[in-house]
């Protein structure tokens, strides 16, 4: 369960987004979008390339 | 020590080149995390969400074809009619990727009831998204966060966007869109 200061954080950063245009917003959180999705990429890579990792992948990804 | 800093992110590019394929094949709605991420909530996906309207196979063949020209790849098969027979058509999502990558994924589903069908015609571009994306109304979003999903992320979510569009909801909207809801999906 998160607590009171978690819910307090998505209302501090709505007001953020609410009272600056994207082109601010966007500086913190589009580097942080991006590098989920570079590092998930990037580990995945590697997970394939080892003995079993396209058959744990099939899994992650409920293919099998 | 300055950064670069780009106006799009990899789920923007991602979403707005497999839109600019679909777009010339069926009406479709943007819906869910994507939504509150695209309007500034800070937090990660993996997939974006996306409901057509319902497509004959033939349409959706040229469709996939398109897709896979556009440098796409389903998860689930490389054959449209397996994907169309076996997943659409039976109400079940299928995943694209762009080709040789795993993430993110364009999780893909044709609409499958009034509500769907709702969702698609007041489908709204949202200008503070800076996206030329047609999304489920923002009502719309709030409601089935509230009413349906539920986790904390969803709740997360549908406070962000109670906060951003604070000024023009449609309160009474929502609670028609939850009746729908509890009609139709959870009754």
């Amino acid at each position: 369960m998160r607590d009171r200061t978690h819910s307090e954080q998505v209302i501090r950063w709505a007001e953020f987004v609410k009272t600056h245009p994207r082109s601010i917003w966007i500086r913190e959180v589009g580097p942080l979008i991006d590098a989920q999705i570079i590092m998930a990429n990037t580990f995945y890579e590697r997970l394939s390339k080892t003995e079993g990792g396209v058959e744990k992948i099939r899994k992650l990804r409920k293919l099998d | 020590m300055d950064r670069e800093v780009k106006e799009r992110t990899i789920l923007d590019t991602f979403a707005e080149d497999f839109v600019n394929v679909v777009e010339k094949h069926a009406k479709y709605i943007i819906v869910s995390g994507f939504v509150a991420i695209a309007h500034g909530r800070s937090r990660g996906t993996e997939d974006v969400d996306m409901i057509i309207e319902r497509i004959k196979k033939e349409a959706f063949i040229k469709m996939h074809n398109d897709l896979l020209l556009a440098g796409f790849e389903c998860i689930q098969s490389e054959y449209p009619e397996v994907i169309y027979d076996d997943y659409l058509k039976d109400k079940t999502s299928v995943r694209y990727v762009r080709k040789g990558h795993f993430i993110p994924e364009m999780e893909l589903k044709l609409a499958k009831d009034e509500l769907d069908d709702y969702q698609i015609k007041t489908r709204k571009k949202l200008p503070l998204t800076g996206l030329d994306l047609y999304f489920s109304s923002i009502e719309m979003n709030i409601a089935f966060k509230e009413e349906l999903l539920k986790s904390e992320k969803d709740m997360d979510d549908a406070k962000h966007l109670r906060i951003i569009y604070s000024d023009v909801l449609d309160e009474n909207e929502i609670t028609r869109i939850k009746a729908k809801i509890r009609r139709l999906r959870l009754s």
